[in-house]
């Protein structure tokens, strides 16, 4: 109970007497809990609880049957026929668009008469078929019938209702025969009979994918080699729900990113309670010898700061909690479209505020304070009793050891290099991270001498330009060195980030450009309509493209194929290019160097491939290595010729020659074209002609010019969520420039009268204030570069290199950085505003006292 | 005239409860050369008339004349400029800038003021005041009386008309105290100011031309000599 009082009238009745201050504290705690409360929930929404969409409606089986390019149907023959008591579903799969709401669903055809209620979710299924009521023959033309679908009751439509639907590139009225109830794991699907959906999708003979449920649930991986053992070699047999976990394996590098992307607001947050707790305890001074003389402990006064900090902590994290779920819905939008456009098609779960996540946001909240309450707490601690009565009222100046601070940053940088150069963990740049970090820190303890010199050199051109006001703002910020550190360290941390992400998303955008720029030899690309994701690949009906090629002021066209595999345990793309055709525009793409004609000569015609500079990182493979693929029912060896750089996704992508797919996969069916018009014709001409023959189908055709422009668009998409983070670090940080800037005040009261008595006009004193802000925001913004730039090339040589395997050229945006720059500076000498206001409304005659 | 003419001035301060009347009805002339001491017990009213003196506030009722100037009839941006040209003030704590050399808060009065030459200004007060050479020290570095002396080259600085000293001996000892004293009589002959001087101390009193009594925020008794 004494305890308490002690904490109470130490603490708790100063801070309450400094409301705003105190409560611009809790708010960047809360910001800081905040965010990364968001980007933890929403992560979980987009990716931790990812289920592919495929696994709509496949109920609880135990083994699948997959291979690129489609199982044979006679699969499922083969399968029924062994002497065991399997069941056998075979399953189309693909997308939908649902014209209306642009909405892309996942498209399931199952045998729904063979399938009848024993398959998963009974009520589903009998709804599926038809109402019960009905006449049962009815339900039976409706099967028949190749436009009807059956929709998931959140589609909001009703038995009879018209269904416009886009299914690669053709657009027809479907008609809703049937509504099953959905939610609850099942997505909202457009469900077709099997027939039909081989139909609208123009794939016959092929399913994509055979679900078995076995007669028991042991021995599955025996189960797996006798069913492997009699089908083709290029099926595989895996445990239903294989491709969710590659996914998620796949995304995991993606969250972990966004994760300490979000810890950055929080090291920001960490750096503000230090500040303020360092506040409290130089204010206190005076006190804390009174209690230590009256015969508090150094335990109580130790615990008494820390919690100080705790309760900043507390109500911090208490405030973050609801306002993280709220910016968490708008995260979990922004990473869907980034997973989407980058990784594989998913619709984010719903957000779920567990016990963990709450228990998660107050460790963080709690922790994070009392950790960077420490130091200041144990220098309260260390008070003496004599020595900080005797000095009374007076400021306390904290000593600042610049010159051993400076040899510990230097050795910080040095771990920081060191670190960077080691080889990931697990798949994961744990070492790039401990880089970055040790960066921040080493920069924290640069900053003191950084300040101290900067002030020293800078004060007499500061005071000739800007007057009297700037010697009195720089010598004040290099009087409390310490308080300036810190909120320089703040403010610097956060703009560092802003810089350094900046920087590394401006040179990666800058390198897909250029890539761009050489890899569209071609004059005009057509795709099916649609939104595009990474493993999305809808095709277009090779008639038109027969159709295209025969049109007069067209060259030639380049079918392009892609299909959506899995290799060694990883989501990947396989496509096809028409070899013959392809343009060399450049001379190398290529790791090797060697020029693009003899790589694709060595392509042609040959079981050989060319696989992206990701997939190399992912599966440990070099130039020479040999592939194992399977496609369609045989297994083949394909030869690595050489790595090309690919920034259109971080999946791997194999690449071989249309001829060489055409004999694994014999469909015709391209998904993309690529259109070289004749010498001499006009692109508009062609791109008319295209459109005319294209009439009723639903494909869209990009210039050279509009698919990068698209491509960038969808780029600057994918990084938005990097943006929110970086500005809500920004406004943390700003908070903190407020609330030190009003402590400051309040602390220099007496010097800020004084000066009123000496001449000083209140214009002058406001200009006093602001100049500090800007001077804040000066040394900031010069020290963020500093270690922005270095850790921008952490984040690209080393983070991105090792969780993604991208290579990427740096390039600074120096424009955006200018700008942005200027943006927080503005902002930091706004945050000055109120301070300077509250400087000026002080009386003169209260705050002058005479001891 | 007199540089520093009070008429009839009544403070009275508002604060949480009743009105405090800090000076009631108190007339006062202060001529140019003039060194008048302010005596009275603590809480009289001698800091509240200083402040009035100094347009740092404005009477309840009554006039403040500086230079023949109501204060009253001023903004803040005009008796900003008022202090600037005609008021130098000098504390009992001394004041001084800890962050600022002894030159620069010497300086500081015309550097605000935005005029030019404070530099040699400052030696010249420095010299006055019987520190040169002290300029580049830091506050901390001088003694209490150094210190005073500072102040008192500071509030000298723009050769101001009056000059308002609040118990500058208090912080200091007999003998220090002694020696500024002797130091403002020095200077408000040399310099021609009217110099208004709270004090507690009977040998301040002792140094002044006037003495001028307070009790309660009346004047009790003015002493000229
Ligand atoms: N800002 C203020 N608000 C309320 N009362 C004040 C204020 N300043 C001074 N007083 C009161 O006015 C009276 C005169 O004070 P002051 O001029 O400081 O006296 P002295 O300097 O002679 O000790 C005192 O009673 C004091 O309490
Ligand atoms: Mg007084």
């Amino acid at each position: 109970m004494p305890r308490f009082l002690l904490f109470y009238r130490l603490l708790v009745r100063p801070l309450l007497r400094e409301p705003l201050r105190t409560a611009l504290t809790v708010l960047a705690i809360a910001l800081g809990v905040a965010v990364v409360l968001a980007i933890e929930l929403a992560g979980g929404a987009a990716t931790g609880s990812f289920r592919s969409s495929m696994e709509t409606l496949a109920g609880d089986n135990d083994l699948e049957v997959v291979a690129a390019g489609g199982v044979p149907e006679s699969v499922v023959g083969t399968l029924d026929q062994l002497p065991f008591p399997l069941r056998v579903v075979p399953r189309m799969e693909d997308y939908a668009v649902v014209t209306e709401s642009k909405q892309t669903l996942p498209l399931i055809g199952l045998d729904l008469l063979a399938e009848g209620a024993a398959y998963t979710g009974p009520q589903a299924l009998a709804t599926l078929r038809g109402n019960k009521n009905d006449d049962p023959q009815k339900g039976l033309r409706d099967l028949a019938d190749p436009l009807s679908v059956y929709v998931g009751a959140s589609l909001k439509r009703k038995v009879g209702d018209p269904l416009p639907l886009l299914i690669n590139d053709q657009l027809k009225t479907y008609t809703v025969r049937g509504v099953y109830p959905d939610g609850g794991g099942n997505e909202s699907a457009i469900v077709m009979d099997l027939a039909a959906a081989q139909r609208a999708l123009n794939r016959f003979a092929r399913v994509d994918r055979v679900l078995i449920k076995l007669p028991g649930r042991e021995q599955l991986p025996q189960w797996q080699a006798r069913l492997r053992a009699a089908l083709p070699a290029g099926l595989e047999v895996r445990p239903q729900g294989t491709g969710t976990t590659e996914n998620r394996r796949m995304l995991q590098a993606f969250r972990w990113n966004l994760r300490l992307l979000s810890y950055i607001s929080l090291v920001v947050g960490a750096f503000l309670i230090y500040n303020t707790i360092s506040v409290s305890v130089v204010r206190r001074r005076g006190e804390i010898g009174i209690v230590r003389a009256l015969g508090a402990s150094r335990a109580s006064v130790l615990a008494a700061f820390i919690g100080e900090a705790a309760t900043f902590g507390f109500i911090g994290a208490l405030l973050g909690l609801p306002f993280g779920r709220v910016m968490a819905s708008g995260a979990v939008k922004l990473m869907a479209i980034t997973v989407e456009a980058l990784y594989v098609s998913s619709r984010p779960g719903s957000i779920a505020l567990s016990l963990s996540s709450v228990v998660l946001a107050f460790a963080i909240g709690v922790g994070v304070s009392i950790i960077s309450a420490y130091a200041p707490a144990r220098e309260a601690a260390q008070v003496s009793p004599v020595e900080a009565m005797a000095r009374g009222r007076r400021e306390y100046d904290v000593r600042v050891h610049k010159g051993r601070d400076l040899l510990i940053a230097v050795l910080l940088a040095v771990a920081a290099e060191v670190a960077s150069y080691a080889p990931p963990v697990a798949g994961k740049p744990l070492f790039g991270y401990l880089a970055a970090f040790l960066l921040i820190a080493s920069s924290a303890f640069a900053i003191p001498a950084f300040v101290d010199g900067v002030s020293r050199i800078s004060a007499g051109a500061l005071q000739r330009t800007l007057g009297v006001e700037a010697l009195l703002a720089s010598r004040s910020l290099r009087a409390s060195l310490r308080r300036t550190s810190v909120l320089v360290g703040a403010l610097s941390t956060a703009i560092a980030m802003m810089t350094s992400v900046g920087i590394m998303v401006g040179s990666f955008r800058q390198t897909v450009l250029l890539w761009m720029g050489d890899q569209l030899p071609a004059d005009l690309y057509l795709r099916p309509a649609g939104d595009p994701a990474a493993d999305r690949h809808p095709t277009i009906s090779p008639d038109l493209a027969a159709a295209i090629a025969h049109l007069p002021g067209v060259a030639a066209i380049d079918r392009l194929r892609a299909y959506e595999i899995t290799y060694d345990g990883l989501p990947a793309t396989l496509a096809s290019s028409d070899l013959q055709i392809l343009r060399a525009y450049k001379n190398s793409d290529f790791f090797s160097g060697r020029p693009t004609e003899q790589v694709l000569h060595d392509l042609r015609g040959a079981n050989a491939v060319v696989v992206s500079e990701p997939f190399t990182y992912k599966h440990h493979v070099r130039i020479g290595d040999r592939l194992q693929l399977s496609l369609g029912e045989t297994q083949a060896s394909f030869r690595i010729v050489d790595i090309y750089y690919d920034y259109s996704s971080e999946r791997g992508n194999i690449i071989m020659d249309r001829n060489t797919m055409l004999k694994y996969l014999p469909d015709e069916t391209p998904s993309n074209l690529a259109v070289y018009v004749a010498p001499g014709a006009s692109v508009d001409a062609v791109r008319a002609e295209i459109v005319q023959a294209a009439a009723g189908r639903r494909i869209l055709i990009f210039s050279n010019r509009n698919l990068r422009g698209e491509a960038i668009r969808i780029f600057d998409r994918t990084f938005a969520i990097t943006y929110a983070l970086e500005a809500v670090a920004i406004v943390v940080a700003v908070m903190g420039v407020a609330g030190a800037l009003l402590a400051l005040v309040i602390d220099r009261r007496r010097e800020l009268g004084l000066l009123r008595f000496l001449g000083s006009s209140k214009q002058q004193i406001r200009k006093l204030i602001l100049v500090e802000a800007a001077l804040l925001g000066l040394l900031a913004n010069v020290a963020g570069v500093l270690l922005g730039f270095a850790m921008s090339l952490v984040l690209i040589f080393v983070i991105n290199k090792q969780s993604f395997g991208w290579t990427i050229r740096f390039h600074w945006p120096v424009a955006i950085s200018l700008g942005a720059l200027t943006g927080v500076y503005l902002a930091t000498v706004v945050a000055g505003l109120y301070p300077a206001q509250v400087a000026v409304r002080l009386n003169p005659l209260e705050v002058v006292h005479d001891e | 005239m007199s540089i520093l003419s009070l008429q009839s001035v009544t403070k009275e301060y508002v604060g949480d409860g009743q009105p405090v009347r800090a000076l009631d009805g108190v007339t006062l002339e202060v001529n140019a050369g003039e060194f008048v001491a302010l005596v009275g017990r603590s809480g009289c009213g001698k800091s509240t008339l200083l402040n009035l003196a100094g347009a740092m506030d404005f009477p309840t009722s009554g006039a403040v004349l500086l230079d023949g100037v109501a204060t009253s009839t001023l903004d803040d941006a005009r008796l900003t400029v008022l202090r600037r040209e005609k008021v130098g003030f000098i504390f009992q704590s001394f004041q001084l800038l800890h962050t600022l050399t002894v030159f620069e808060n010497v300086e500081l009065p015309l550097l605000l003021a935005g005029k030019s030459g404070a530099r040699a200004a400052a030696e010249n007060r420095l010299a006055t005041v019987e520190l040169t050479g002290l300029g580049d020290r830091l506050p901390h570095q001088l003694s209490g009386g150094q210190m005073q002396r500072v102040a008192i080259a500071r509030a000298l600085i723009h050769s101001p008309a009056v000059l308002l000293a609040d118990e500058p001996t208090g912080n200091l000892d007999s003998t220090t105290s002694a020696v500024i004293l002797q130091l403002l009589q020095r200077l408000t002959r040399e310099k021609n100011t009217a110099t208004i001087m709270a004090t507690h101390s009977l040998e301040a009193a002792a140094l002044a031309d006037a003495v001028v009594r307070l009790r309660d925020g009346k004047v009790e008794e003015i002493i000229r000599r």
